[in-house]
């Protein structure tokens, strides 16, 4: 669905400026046995590329399409469950719709459809992003929402945090729809979050390192993990036969103090390529791995008049190829060394968070091709984009 | 003790003049040399293999490993070839060696052909053709026979090719910069004008080189040609033709088919047939290449002028003295040279013995063992008689 700007940015103008600071999220309560909030969400994005997207129609466009309208309810039931559900409007799907017992804090079990403990970015809120887009590790290579049951809790008053869960396939990240590619099935998943300081009162309390491990396996096929620009242009076709185990493993790590924040977190994906080679014996692993950095800086204190200002920039990598390094990188289907490629992204942005609900963000977006020959502008290594969004959230 | 030293000296030189002749043996003359029969052994993945049988009648290229004697290459590219000789049985191959890495390639060469001539009883008469036109001074790809393995699988015998590319144009013509067309049946075409449209020229003439050029830059010169053809024989027919066309090489390249008895070439009873065109530059002359030779030596008293009629452009250039005369001079040089020293049947009686026990392991042939060694008694005979019949109906032509 698209909008013309101006009619979105009225709209979300005179609703928030009607608005009382201090509303709150609409709510039904009944006692403390209950709790319903209404959430909310819409999300509309202008964006423009010197590179054709996914769809090739967002080269050097600029009309508003609206990224996302979903809605729904969350709360707590019975003092000890709490629930989440979530639609989306536009795409006609399911979110996150699970039940989490949580009498223990050490020990909270959730059961099902949510997103498999792996990737900081991906586990964090689209509302708190620094950028309009998460990053390219996280949007392709962390697993996204499955079905599934997980156990999780925190433990030596909070310092670490644990959640581990089998799940029925490899999340929704790997699995796009109207595809007859391969992705995992049943999917154990594990991550491990640790705030040694935390609590010290000093710099460093804000300290978070984390740890993850996903593990499934994957059919004979072409896999659904694709190499996709910011704006979903292809990079590297993926046409590799994998059978085997598919391993996903990640770190993490993180710091604020009041103004500042740096975030880093490195993925790495491999398929097993088990009796693929031209003799029919085993080939070596496909791999897809990245790492980004991140870093924000709070030009103006959260409360102020004219809300929040903050400034961020982010440099990620995403490849392709597989492990092996021995003999010439092949475009085949059954090569050893695959010929793969990487995109090198540089993000530059600014977020504006006029007031609780609405959030305005600008990215300015460099992306590089290591072999510009299988990238969405043959001719050219490097192109620029942009994207505007603009966010009502309740 | 002095004995053997003396002994010695020679082993030793010997030796050393072989040690760079081995090392020079690395080189595509080493693949088509055709002193000992060659040998190919391909790895395809069971389950590629399987679909390339089963889709044998699509261009669908498959990875493959290919090792010649101690060299192995990864990662080429393999589909099945032919148009009335494709089979799933014994699939006729092209391998393309820089199909999935760049540049890569076996000896300089960056394609092959492994003919099943699965039209041919006789298994000889495509590489005994082509030394033939390579003799009398025409360009022709370099050929060896050869066994080979599917996954240490006896597939039978076949011809090794070289393939017609720009690598093939500047060894025999020295510059492969140029415009090279094969030439695709579509139908029975004897050189009649295709109308003003290129799409009938390019489903006739299938670039391979300049493929990025526009349809004007790559076929006005062959429409033109056709073009021009088509005219009534006048005073000026002659000149407008050859703006476009070698008329000489063609009909060189014609009398050579002639004298092979060759019934699907150039004059082919179902029309034009197996022949490149290659143009050096965009205003310079076309000029054939010949390919796909296995339906020669057939009825071995074929008349010399058998089908002129038919083609366009053949028939009038025909109608020019001169060359009529070249015509007849060049069948006259086929036949001394197939006869000086008994060399085609010395060729042909070469190759039998070279490849009778590969052709015998041959399960995939389509025709017995008795049946082949018919088809070369044939064949012999063919060489003992050719010459003579031809130098008789030239004469006579005069």
């Amino acid at each position: 669905m698209r909008l013309p700007l101006p009619i979105l940015l009225t709209l979300l103008i005179l609703l928030t400026g009607s608005s009382p600071a201090g509303a709150q999220v609409p709510s039904i309560r009944a006692g403390a046995w209950l709790r319903v909030d209404f959430r909310a969400r819409v999300q509309g994005d202008v964006r423009a590329s010197q590179a054709p997207s996914a769809d090739h129609t967002d080269q050097e466009d600029g009309r508003l399409d609206v990224a996302r309208r979903r809605v729904g309810i969350e709360g707590r039931a019975a003092r000890v469950f709490d629930y989440q559900v979530e639609y989306e409007l536009g795409a006609r799907q399911w979110r996150d719709v699970y039940l989490d017992y949580r009498q223990f804090k050490a020990l909270q079990l959730r059961a099902g459809t949510f997103k498999l403990p792996f990737g900081l970015d991906e586990n964090t809120s689209a509302t708190s992003l620094d950028f309009i887009y998460r990053s390219r590790i996280s949007s392709r290579l962390a697993p996204g929402r499955d079905r599934g049951v997980s156990a999780h809790g925190k433990l030596l008053r909070d310092r670490l945090n644990y959640e581990a869960g089998m799940f029925r396939n490899d999340g929704d990240n790997a699995r796009p729809s109207n595809s007859a590619r391969v992705f995992g099935g049943r999917t154990g998943a594990a991550r491990v979050t640790v705030r040694p300081f935390r609590g010290a009162g000093t710099a460093a309390a804000s300290l978070h390192l984390g740890a993850a491990v996903a593990c499934s396996n994957v059919p004979l096929g072409f896999s659904a993990v694709r190499a996709r620009t910011v704006f979903g242009a292809s990079f590297f076709d993926s046409d590799v036969w994998i059978k085997g185990r598919r391993v996903r493993t990640g770190l993490e790590a993180r710091w604020s103090s009041r103004r500042v924040s740096v975030q880093s977190e490195y993925i790495r994906l491999t398929d097993e390529r088990r009796g693929q080679s031209v003799e029919d014996g085993d080939l070596s692993p496909l791999l897809a791995h990245g790492w980004y950095a991140s870093a924000t800086y709070a030009v103006s204190a959260k409360r102020s008049r004219y809300g929040a200002i903050e400034l961020a920039s982010r440099f990620e990598t995403l490849s392709f190829g597989s492990t092996a390094t021995a003999g010439d990188p092949s475009s085949s289907v059954r090569a050893d060394r695959v010929l793969g490629n990487s995109d090198r992204v540089m993000t530059y942005g600014a977020s504006w968070q006029l007031n609780r609900w609405v959030k305005v963000q600008a990215n300015l977006i460099r992306e590089q091709m290591e072999e510009p020959s299988m990238g969405p502008l043959p001719e050219r290594p490097a192109f620029w984009s942009r994207a505007l969004r603009v966010q009502f959230a309740i | 003790m002095v004995m053997m030293m003396m002994m010695m000296i020679p082993i030793l030189l010997v030796a050393l003049l072989a040690m760079p002749a081995a090392a020079g043996a690395q080189t595509p003359d080493a693949v088509f040399a055709n002193d000992t029969l060659q040998e190919i052994r391909l790895s395809i993945h069971s389950q590629d293999l399987r679909e390339l049988r089963e889709r044998y009648a699509e261009d669908v290229y498959f990875p493959a490993d290919v090792q010649w004697r101690g060299t192995r290459v990864s990662n080429v590219g393999v589909r099945v070839r032919g148009l009335a000789t494709r089979s799933a049985v014994k699939p006729g191959l092209r391998i393309d060696f820089d199909r999935y890495v760049e540049g890569q390639a076996l000896f300089g060469l960056r394609s092959l052909v492994l003919d099943n001539v699965l039209r041919d009883p006789s298994l000889i008469r495509e590489r005994t053709s082509m030394a033939f036109i390579g003799r009398m001074g025409q360009p022709a790809p370099r050929e060896s026979f050869g066994r080979l393995y599917i996954n240490d699988v006896y597939e039978g015998l076949y011809v090794f090719v070289e393939a017609i590319d720009t690598d093939f144009l500047a060894r025999t013509l020295g510059d492969g910069s140029g415009y090279l067309f094969e030439h695709k049946f579509a139908g029975g075409f004897y050189g009649e004008y295709l109308g003003d449209d290129y799409e009938p020229y390019k489903l006739r003439f299938a670039a391979h080189t300049h493929r990025l050029e526009s349809d004007t830059m790559l076929y006005l010169p062959l429409r033109d040609l056709f073009y021009e053809v088509n005219q009534d024989v006048d005073g000026v027919w002659r000149d407008r033709v050859s703006r476009y066309i070698d008329l000489p090489q063609v009909v060189t390249h014609v009398a050579i088919e002639t004298f092979l008895a060759e019934i699907d070439g150039f004059l082919g009873t179902a029309g034009m047939a197996n022949f490149y065109l290659y143009r050096p530059d965009n205003v310079g002359l076309h000029r054939l290449l010949a390919w796909d030779r296995d339906t020669t030596f057939q009825e071995v008293d074929s008349a010399i002028f058998a089908r002129v009629q038919d083609n366009a452009l053949f028939r009038r250039a025909l109608a020019f003295g001169d060359l009529r005369a070249l015509y007849l001079d060049t069948l006259a040089e086929c036949a001394r040279v197939a006869a000086a020293d008994r060399w085609l049947e010395t060729e042909i009686v070469r190759a039998h013995l070279l490849i009778r026990d590969a052709v015998y392991e041959d399960a995939a042939k389509p025709v017995s063992n008795e049946e082949y060694e018919r088809a070369i008694a044939s064949l012999v005979s063919f060489a003992r008689q050719r010459p003579a019949i031809v130098l008789e109906a030239v004469a006579a032509a005069r």
